[in-house]
């Protein structure tokens, strides 16, 4: 029973929190109200739209870091991913597209 | 829940061009059509067009050659200019010419299959013509499948709209590889 628990705390510390970006009620957009400073407490809210970036799937994200960091080639990003060149220039395609819509 | 491994298997059983395009697809391409070439020569299948499979009848190696060859280019020729038109990416000639070559790997076990003893088939024997038929349908549409995976990752273009593009393609292609075949052949 408490290895259960202990269990159950360990999974809810390390649950990797996604940021959600639809509202669970109507499915509207959501935005920032309030931002915190961890260090001193200090609260600043208001309404503030998440960066276009922040909007995108884990997926997406991680797409866009690779692309950065193979300095934007589709070729040594197609190497890398073991896939090829036709398939990561479509999944490049696909998000400029979900990105151009969500503009 | 899908099981990772067998998802792997069937990608690449039927849409291998996620993983090789190009050039790369080319040359595997070009080489199981080549080897498919000499193997049909002598089990007597012939790839007549952009997606037939004949059985039976025996000619020159050059006619078995430029089948596979004919075939090869009415799709290419007329699936890129199609990519051109309704995709929005810059799709490249070397990647639709690669992935359709590729799909063509199939050729080979079919012309491996002309050696079976149910051919060549007559039609006064039912058990040979519905095992030939089986036997020709199962490789055909998983040609079909593989072509169709070629068109849609080599040119961007998915769903209904493939479907469309591709269907009237394939017809497009059958059409020009038999022009090409008869008016070829007169010279081979």
């Amino acid at each position: 029973m408490f290895n259960n628990i202990k269990y159950l705390l360990f999974i809810v510390n390390n649950v990797t929190k996604k940021l959600p970006y639809f509202c669970p009620a109507c499915e509207a957009a959501l935005k920032v109200t309030s931002l915190g400073c961890e260090a001193c407490g200090t609260a600043v809210s208001g309404k503030f739209d998440l960066p276009v970036l922040a909007k995108m799937s884990s997926e997406d994200q991680q797409f866009i870091l690779s692309f950065i960091k193979s300095s934007g080639s589709l070729k040594e990003m197609a190497q890398k991913l073991s896939l090829s060149y036709p398939t990561v220039r479509n999944m490049l395609d696909d998000l400029i597209l979900k990105i151009s819509k969500d503009e | 829940m899908n099981n990772p491994k067998s998802a792997n298997l069937s990608k690449w059983l039927f849409n291998p061009f996620i993983y090789i395009a190009g050039e790369q697809a080319l040359l595997i391409g070009w080489a199981a059509m080549l080897a498919a070439s000499v193997v049909s020569y002598f089990s007597k299948t012939h790839f007549d067009g952009a997606i037939d499979i004949h059985f039976g009848a025996s000619g020159k190696y050059l006619w078995f050659l430029g089948e596979q060859f004919i075939a090869w280019f009415s799709v290419v020729a007329v699936f890129y200019p199609v990519g051109l038109i309704f995709s929005k990416s810059r799709i490249r000639l070397i990647d639709v010419a690669g992935t359709m070559a590729m799909a063509r790997i199939i050729t080979l076990p079919v012309a491996l299959m002309g050696f079976l003893p149910i051919y060549p088939v007559s039609l006064d024997n039912p058990v040979k013509l519905l095992l030939s038929a089986v036997f020709t349908m199962i490789p055909a549409i998983w040609m079909i499948a593989l072509m169709f995976n070629a068109f849609s990752i080599s040119t961007n273009i998915k769903q209904g709209k493939a479907v469309a593009c591709f269907t009237g393609g394939l017809l497009a292609a059958e059409i020009l590889s038999k022009v090409l075949i008869f008016y070829l052949f007169q010279f081979l």
